[in-house]
C-alpha cells in the first residue's frame, strides 16, 4: 500500500483551484476545521495517488496474462476511445457531485454530518483531479478525435449541473436529505465502478482505483450513519424526520444510480477490453443486493428505536414478519418502513426506459396515474423541478406512440453551459441536445 | 448451534456492518449501543478501511477487528498499528476466527509500512489477555499510565 502523489503543472493546477473558488466555496472552512472534526487523519491532500506495486499483467478480456498498457498508444485506436469515454464519464462526476452538495450543504442538521460531506467533497475534488491528471499525463489525440488534453480539461470544469455526462449528476438536491441519501446510494455505485476498475487493463488507470477507493468508503458512511441517525429519530416521532421523506430520497435517487450501470443488456466491451471485470447487469445486481442490505439495516435501526425493549434477533424477526406479511405491529406497519423500489421503477434509461413500473413492481398503463403516483412517491421539491415536466413531457410522448422510447432519452432536455469556460460567466441556457446517445447510453458506466 | 462446516470469509469493514457489530457487541457486553459503533466505524472507515476486518459465516458478520496505522504519536515516529476493538460474537468462539482477523490485517499493515503492532488491554481480563498471547503479543516496552482527576463537589463522573 506505497502510494506516489503528484501534481499537475501549475496551469492546470491553477484551473482546478479557480473551480474550486467558485463550486466549492467552503473548502477553507473544511481545512481550517480539519482537526476538530478528523482529529489525527492524514490532512487533504489536492493531488493524484497512485498505488504503487500493483499488477502489471491484464486480468480480465482478450488480452488476459499480455503486459498492462501505460500509455494510449499501446491500446487499439477503438480501445483508446473506449477508455477515454469511461475517464470523461469519472471526471464530470466527481466534479458535478460537489456542484450538487453545495446547493444543499447549509442545511445540514449538525455540524459533523455537514463537516462530513465537506470531506467527501473534498475527496470528490481529488478524484476528479485524478482524472485529469490520467488525461494531461498522455498524448489522447487518437482517441479524442484531435481534441487537446487542455481542451478536455476545459469541458470538464466548465460543466454544471445539467450538463453533465451522466443523469444522476444532473439532478439539483432539494434537501440535506438528498445530500445523504445520494452518498448512501450513487457514492455506492461509484465504489462499484471504482472496484470493477482496479483491473484496468491500462495500467495508470488500475493503479488510481485503490487509493479512490479508500476514500469512497467513508463517503458511503457519510451517507448509511446519518440515514441510521434519522431513521432513529423517526422513530422517535421527530416531526421533522419521516421515514416517508427518507423513502421518497431513495426513490429519487436509486434510479438513476442503477442507470449509472450502463444498460443491462451491455458492459461486453469493457470486459473484452479489460477495463472492468464486470458486465453492466452483473454489476448491477449485486449493487441492489447491498441496497437491499442497507435498507434492512436502516429498518432494523428505525425497529430498536421504536421498540427499545426487544432485542436485536426480535428486531429481526419482526422485521421479517412485516416484510412477509406487509401487515403491521404494534402500530408500526410495513409502509412505515423503507422498501427497494422495483428496479424498474422510475427509469429513463436502461432495458425498463420509460416502462410504467410502480415503486413495488405494479405496472401501468394509465400515464396520468403514473405520474400521480410517481408525485406521490417522490418529494414535493423534486415533483415541482423542471427534471419531472420534461419526463413527464416525454413520458407522454412514448405512451401516446408519438415519441419512440430511443427518441425520449434523446429529448430529455438538458441545462448545458455555452460560452467561456469559467463558471463565473453564467453562460447556461436551456437547450435540446442533438442526436446525444441511445437508450442506456453510456454504455460504460461512472460514478463519484 | 452454527454449522461446523460454515463457509468462512474475512473481508475489509464497510460502513453495512455497523448494524452486526452492534449485534456483537450487544451480545458480548449486553448492552446495545449503536451510536458508539457508528462513531467508531466512521472513524476507522476515513482512516483506511482495510485495515479493520470481518468474519463472515456463510454470509452472516460474527466478527470483527478495528485497527489502524499511526506514526508520531506519543514519540513513536515508526509507524505502527494499533488494534483497538475486536469482537467474536460468543456462538462462534474457538474457531481461530480472531486469529484470521488478525493475520488479514498484520498483513495489510505489513504492506503499509508498519513495524510493529500494539494494543492495550486490562490486565485483570485474562481472556483477552490470554488471547492475544496466543496471538504473539508480549508485555511492552511502553507502559500505559492515567491519573484520576477528583471532580468537583457535587459533579457525576459519566
Amino acid at each position: 500500500m506505497k502510494v506516489h502523489e503528484i501534481t499537475l503543472e501549475k496551469k492546470y493546477h491553477d484551473a482546478v483551484e479557480h473551480w474550486r473558488r467558485h463550486n466549492f466555496k467552503d473548502y477553507e472552512l473544511l481545512l481550517e476545521n480539519w482537526d476538530r472534526y478528523f482529529p489525527t487523519d492524514e490532512r487533504f491532500c489536492l493531488c493524484a495517488k497512485l498505488e504503487l506495486g500493483t499488477s502489471d499483467q491484464v486480468q480480465v478480456g482478450e488480452h488476459r496474462g499480455e503486459k498492462k498498457r501505460v500509455a494510449p498508444d499501446e491500446l487499439t485506436e477503438e480501445e483508446a476511445r473506449h477508455l477515454l469515454g469511461i475517464i470523461r464519464a469519472q471526471a464530470s462526476t466527481e466534479f458535478g457531485s460537489i456542484q450538487q452538495h453545495s446547493g444543499t450543504l447549509e442545511r445540514a442538521h449538525d455540524d459533523q454530518d455537514r463537516f462530513w460531506v465537506l470531506r467527501v467533497m473534498a475527496e470528490e475534488l481529488r478524484h476528479g483531479y485524478q482524472m485529469i491528471h490520467l488525461l494531461l499525463s498522455q498524448d489522447w489525440s487518437k482517441a479524442s478525435g484531435g481534441v487537446t488534453g487542455r481542451e478536455m480539461v476545459e469541458e470538464i470544469l466548465s460543466m454544471q449541473t445539467g450538463n453533465h455526462v451522466l443523469d444522476a449528476f444532473n439532478l439539483d438536491y432539494d434537501s440535506f436529505l438528498d445530500n445523504i441519501t445520494f452518498a448512501a446510494l450513487i457514492d455506492r455505485v461509484g465504489k462499484y465502478q471504482l472496484t470493477m476498475q482496479k483491473v484496468c487493463a491500462y495500467r495508470p488507470m488500475a493503479d488510481s482505483m485503490p487509493p479512490m477507493l479508500r476514500e469512497e468508503a467513508f463517503h458511503l458512511a457519510a451517507g448509511v450513519i446519518p440515514l441510521r441517525r434519522w431513521a432513529k429519530r423517526a422513530a422517535a416521532g421527530d416531526p421533522f424526520i419521516t421515514m416517508t421523506a427518507i423513502q421518497h430520497a431513495v426513490n429519487k435517487w436509486l434510479p438513476r444510480g442503477l442507470e449509472m450501470f450502463g444498460d443491462e443488456r451491455g458492459g461486453e466491451t469493457n470486459v473484452k477490453f479489460g477495463f472492468k471485470d464486470m458486465k453492466n447487469r452483473e454489476a448491477q445486481d449485486l449493487y441492489l443486493e447491498e441496497v437491499r442490505r442497507m435498507i434492512r439495516d436502516i429498518n432494523a435501526r428505525f425497529l430498536r428505536a421504536r421498540f427499545p425493549e426487544i432485542g436485536a434477533e426480535q428486531a429481526e424477526q419482526v422485521l421479517a414478519d412485516l416484510e412477509r406479511n406487509r401487515g403491521a405491529h404494534r402500530g408500526v406497519r410495513h409502509d412505515d418502513l423503507l422498501r427497494l423500489p422495483d428496479r424498474r421503477f422510475f427509469r429513463r434509461k436502461g432495458e425498463p426506459a420509460f416502462a410504467m413500473v410502480g415503486v413495488d413492481g405494479e405496472a401501468f398503463t394509465d400515464v396520468e396515474e403514473y405520474l400521480r403516483h410517481l408525485a406521490k412517491n417522490l418529494n414535493e421539491g423534486y415533483v415541482a423541478s423542471r427534471d419531472m415536466r420534461n419526463y413527464a413531457e416525454a413520458l407522454r410522448g412514448v405512451a401516446a406512440g408519438t415519441l419512440a422510447v430511443a427518441d425520449a432519452v434523446k429529448k430529455m432536455p438538458k441545462l448545458k453551459r455555452v460560452g467561456g469556460t469559467c463558471p463565473c460567466s453564467k453562460g447556461v441556457r436551456w437547450v435540446m441536445e442533438e442526436g446525444e446517445g441511445a437508450p442506456g447510453a453510456p454504455a460504460s458506466g461512472a460514478g463519484a | 448451534m452454527p454449522e461446523a462446516q460454515a463457509n468462512i470469509r474475512v473481508r475489509p469493514l464497510d460502513e453495512l456492518d455497523i448494524g452486526a457489530i452492534v449485534r456483537i457487541d450487544e451480545r458480548i457486553t449486553g448492552i446495545y449501543r449503536p451510536e458508539v459503533w457508528e462513531q467508531r466505524v466512521g472513524y476507522y472507515l476515513r482512516r483506511d478501511p482495510e485495515a479493520c476486518r470481518v468474519a463472515e459465516a456463510d454470509g452472516k458478520v460474527v466478527g470483527f477487528m478495528l485497527a489502524d496505522l499511526r506514526a508520531g504519536e506519543f514519540g513513536l515516529e515508526e509507524p505502527g498499528g494499533w488494534i483497538e476493538r475486536f469482537g467474536i460474537d460468543p456462538d462462534w468462539r474457538g474457531r481461530d476466527l480472531g486469529r484470521l482477523l488478525f493475520e488479514a490485517i498484520v498483513a495489510h499493515l505489513k504492506a503499509a509500512g508498519a513495524a510493529s503492532v500494539r494494543t492495550l488491554a486490562d490486565r485483570g481480563d485474562t481472556r483477552i489477555t490470554g488471547f492475544l498471547q496466543k496471538l504473539g503479543f508480549a508485555p511492552s516496552p511502553l507502559q500505559a499510565l492515567e491519573i484520576r482527576l477528583a471532580q468537583p463537589p457535587g459533579e457525576q463522573r459519566r
